[in-house]
């Protein structure tokens, strides 16, 4: 072969720069990993661990805003692609880690704080997962997109050493998750024993005559058990309230808006692969989901408890798309925004209110029981509003992000004739109302009976920041959503 | 103009939150200032209404987002025409009015107070004004939020019971409608409302009717019609008389608005089919209303239960879909506003003096509070309808256009006015009249001028829509004319289908019979 054709050939499968530059947001993020993994050596000072990390999320952002700016396609013989959305994922996955950093800043006891550097390097790994997951055009990819994302995801749950409940959490989380990833792996071999490929794009072309053979079917029933056991929806979603109690909240923060949007940014494209009579299956499972989770979050008396059965429901909620993809015959334009918008607001809102709950938590055991919020807005007026505004996006009242997440999600609903399905969903996230006002009734119509004065404290500085940044954020994507659509293009 | 009306009060809102903590005065002043300026808008807004178009008028409109995967545009478009200018002056008079009456029975949390009380006046506007669906359905939603720590933070004793069961109640059918909307929006390609009207009647019956059942379900939620009228009743019992009073005179109204914009103007072949149910469910509502006012204790709850029966008028008149019922229901959606405002504005004032509002703890209030007196025996004769004043008009004008549609409902609503007398005037007599039983009775002081002052305005508008109703009735007109022109074509429209396909009318059968 002589150097022209060599040449040929990598172009033909490396698309020339263009490789490059879609994996560059990976590139740039693994390559913050790699410094902040050598720097340990030479033990650095906090200050320039922080740099370290800061930086590192800056390039990603960067990068992602050049993919967004003119966005490359198939790349590496179709095994990766690098769209807008792919790119505005990236922004979602970056700033939901950026979130985690932030609160995780001085969360962690004198126990734990000798770890710190390996807890920011596992940190780092998972975006790079997710990113991987978001864009994988074949199974093997994104399979290990789904490792890189889950096994820093296993330690950092487990992460509170001193803490009985958070070692509870890792083991739960991994030994279940090593399950559901099994499943994947499994699923794809049924699946390539009967088609011969793992790429998405050449299955896409043979569905669905694919699913014609019980092998393939059982192979695709497979790996979306262990999609909806990473998205936590019924019947895989019955780990969700321990874990994401037992978590360090920094983590669940990520866990909750991370780990659920790459797993939806898979699946909603890769819906060509469910048999479209599946439609009602999956929608009865998301009613179900949000049945469960709203029921269970009704009756909790802990705020972050309570938080992480709603994460169940707004899985749910989310999962409604993907009935509506079905019911249409492929994903559409609409529903890749829609599940975009929603976990747009929801990184925001979430990893607000998670973020809230770490500042909650420095004050001891049961910090984040409800009746230690009575009378905050008395006493922390700041802290207050935001956590209302959380609580009403979270609802889906108007003017915040969650609003229009909920509007474009049942309007993939109605555009595919799913009119029973949308006033089912939509009466069920009534009952979500009930426990996110009571939060609101908690914090603002109920006077504190005695509890210490001033123990809540907003620190550090940090904290206070990336609040106001998702009170911002979830205010922009709920009033003026164009800059945030036009992305989308 | 219109985005002032609206923003303006955001604007004043926003600017309270960075007042300092102890400048209390200096928040009134701000909140009496935004509110001030809106009512003058406002009253500007009605003179400068020119009645001889029923189109939008001075309208507003910007671009705001794109639906992503459509190119529809939802756009910040205001406009007002006949069936809102009146409800929009309604709001703006009444907003600084409440204000003044608030400064006696709100003490603590005042900021907090004033910021949602803004608030709320930007969300009711936004409803009245908006014509652009999904702007609507903000505006719509987000005027539940304040109105929800009004009641919670300010009310009475059972008030977290109260507003939960408020705000659960109305954003269920809110949702409901959502897919209404939704469907909507994406079957025609555009959220302006006038296209939306003219798109909806191109739709199949089937399509239309039950779109209009979401919307329907919605706004009788909110107004409220029979079956769903229990949140009323404690949310008004719990509220501070503030609350109340915005509740009664512009919050439930949304409801009535959005039946006769949504439902006879959107829908109209459908609120033909339907109405025989409206009417029906307006009718009993006025004399269950009249029954449970009767039953009641405690004057406030008398007052919330009279609202019931109040605007189960409104219901009757408008799904009467004549012309007189349409117009008397708008009329009448003001004057309860006035009177039924005024009432809450009583109750609250005794209250403050005797803090209870158990009806047998008062008697010969009269001898006491010549002022109270007269006040109250005007307000309860302008409720109970004595022609010369407002509630005339609008209960003759709803039941001369219910009778032409159905004798049976507008007899059945007739005898609601004989109740409405029999509890209010037995009410009154009750607390004014007869010796004084309770001593504390003998003491109470009588009405400040500044309680006299923010009734004035109100007293006036009642003798002036009574005396001369035509210089309002004449600026709902043209648009009434066309939503009933619209009516009649669909009446037609139906009958001739009828005769072809006579499954398909079905739901009709029950309107023949009568």
């Amino acid at each position: 072969m002589n150097r022209e054709s060599a040449h040929a050939l990598f172009d033909a499968v490396f698309g020339g720069g263009q490789a490059t530059l879609a994996t560059l947001p990976i590139l740039m993020v693994s390559a913050g990993v790699v410094i902040l993994m050598l720097s340990d050596v030479i033990k650095p000072s906090a200050l320039a661990r922080k740099a370290i990390f800061a930086a590192t999320l800056g390039a990603g952002f960067a990068a992602c805003a050049k993919v967004l700016s003119d966005p490359p396609g198939l790349v590496l013989g179709d095994t990766f692609i690098a769209t807008r959305a792919t790119a505005v994922w990236g922004f979602l996955f970056l700033t939901g880690t950026g979130l985690a950093w932030v609160f995780s800043q001085g969360y962690y006891g004198r126990a734990d704080s000798p770890h710190k550097t390996e807890h920011d390097l596992l940190l780092l790994i998972a975006p790079v997962g997710m990113m991987m997951m978001v864009g994988a055009r074949d199974l093997i990819v994104f399979f290990i997109g789904l490792e890189l994302l889950s096994i820093p995801l296993y330690a950092l749950a487990a992460f509170r050493r001193s803490q009985a409940k958070s070692v509870e959490a890792g083991l739960k989380y991994f030994l279940l998750g090593a399950f559901s990833t099994g499943f994947f792996l499994y699923g794809s071999a049924l699946l390539y024993a009967s088609t011969g490929t793992l790429s998405l794009t050449e299955l896409s072309a043979a569905a669905p005559s694919v699913l014609a053979d019980p092998l393939a079917l059982g192979g695709v029933a497979l790996i979306a058990a262990s999609l909806f056991f990473k998205i936590s929806v019924f019947p895989f979603h019955l780990w969700v309230p321990d874990v994401y109690q037992g978590s360090p909240t920094p983590v669940t923060a990520l866990m909750a808006t991370g780990t659920k949007a790459a797993a939806f940014g898979f699946l909603v494209p890769a819906s060509f692969l469910l048999p479209s009579s599946a439609a009602p299956l999956i929608a009865g499972i998301a009613l179900i989901t949000m049945a469960l989770g709203n029921l269970g979050a009704l009756v909790q008396s802990d705020l972050k408890r309570m938080l992480a059965y709603s994460a169940v429901a707004h899985a749910g909620t989310l999962l409604l798309v993907l009935a509506g993809t079905l019911t249409t015959g492929g994903p559409t334009g609409d529903a890749t925004d829609a599940v975009l918008f929603y976990m747009a607001a929801y990184v925001f809102t979430a990893g607000g209110a998670f973020g809230l709950i770490c500042v909650l938590e420095k004050g001891g055991e049961g910090a984040t029981s409800l009746d230690r919020l009575r009378g905050l807005a008395q006493r922390k007026p700041g802290m207050a509003a935001a956590l209302a505004l959380f609580m009403l996006s979270l609802g889906g009242i108007p003017a915040t992000g969650g609003f229009l997440g909920k509007w474009f999600v049942f309007s993939v609903l109605v555009n595919a004739e799913m009119i029973g399905v949308a006033i089912a969903g939509a009466l069920l996230s009534v009952i979500a109302l009930g426990y996110y006002l009571r939060v609101i009734v908690v914090i603002y119509m109920q006077e504190s009976d005695g509890v210490a004065e001033d123990d809540i404290v907003l620190s550090p500085a940090g904290s206070g920041l990336a609040t106001a940044l998702c009170c911002a954020g979830v205010l922009l994507l709920g009033v003026a959503p164009q800059w945030f659509l036009s992305w989308l293009g | 103009m219109l985005t002032l009306l609206t923003l303006l009060p955001l604007l004043g809102a926003l600017l309270l939150t960075v007042v300092p903590r102890e400048r209390t005065g200096l928040m009134l002043n701000l909140a009496f200032f935004t509110t001030g300026v809106v009512a003058v808008l406002g009253v500007a807004l009605l003179t400068g209404f020119d009645a001889g178009t029923a189109a939008f008028q001075s309208t507003v409109d910007a671009a705001w987002f794109q639906l992503p995967g459509t190119d529809i545009e939802a756009r910040f478009a205001l406009g007002v025409d006949g069936l809102s200018i009146l409800m929009v002056g309604l709001t703006a008079i009444l907003m600084p009015l409440v204000l003044l009456s608030a400064t006696s029975h709100v003490s603590h949390r005042m900021r907090e107070f004033l910021v949602w009380m803004l608030v709320m006046e930007t969300g009711m506007m936004g409803v009245f004004l908006a014509t652009d669906l999904i702007l609507f359905y903000v505006f719509w939603e987000v005027s539940l939020v304040p109105l929800y720590f009004i009641l919670g933070i300010w009310g009475g004793d059972r008030r977290l019971y109260a507003t939960v069961k408020f705000f659960l109640y109305t954003v269920a059918g809110s949702l409901v409608m959502l897919v209404g909307v939704l469907a909507l929006i994406y079957g025609a390609g555009t959220t302006d409302i006038t296209q939306l009207i003219t798109h909806a009647s191109t739709l199949p019956l089937a399509t239309q009717s039950w779109i209009f059942l979401t919307f329907a379900l919605a706004f009788s939620i909110k107004v409220p019609v029979l079956p769903f009228h229990t949140w009323l009743a404690d949310a008004h019992t719990e509220a501070p008389t503030s609350g109340s009073v915005l509740l009664a005179g512009v919050l439930l109204k949304m409801g009535i608005y959005g039946l006769l914009r949504f439902g006879l103007q959107m829908f109209p072949a459908a609120s033909v089919q339907w109405s025989w149910l409206f009417m029906a469910l307006g009718a009993i509502g006025i004399v269950y209303g009249a029954f449970l006012a009767m039953a009641q204790k405690d004057l406030k709850r008398l007052v919330a239960c009279s609202s019931v029966s109040h605007l189960g008028f409104c219901v009757l008149g408008l799904f009467a879909l004549t012309q007189a019922g349409v117009r008397g229901s708008i009329l009448q959606m003001v004057n309860h506003g006035l009177s039924t405002g005024l009432l809450f504005l009583l109750v609250g004032m005794i209250y403050e003096r005797r803090h209870t509002r158990a009806i047998d703890q008062f008697g010969g209030l009269a001898a006491s509070m010549p002022i109270f007196a007269f006040f109250l025996v005007f307000t309860v004769l302008s409720s109970v309808g004595l022609p010369g004043l407002n509630g005339f008009v609008g209960e003759y004008l709803i039941l001369l256009g219910s009778f032409q549609a159905s004798p049976l409902w507008a007899t059945i609503g007739v005898t609601g006015v004989i109740f409405g007398a029999v509890y209010l005037l037995s009410a009154t007599r009750r607390v004014l009249f007869g010796s004084i039983t309770n001593e504390a009775n003998r003491e109470v002081s009588d009405l400040s001028l500044r309680e006299v002052g923010l009734m004035v305005p109100l007293v006036l508008l009642c003798v002036w829509i009574g005396v001369r109703p035509t210089t309002f009735t004449d600026l709902t007109s043209k648009s009434i004319d066309q939503v009933c022109e619209n009516l009649e074509r669909a009446q037609v429209r139906l009958a001739a289908s009828e005769t072809t396909t006579p499954t398909q009318t079905a739901a009709l059968a029950p309107k023949r019979e009568l």
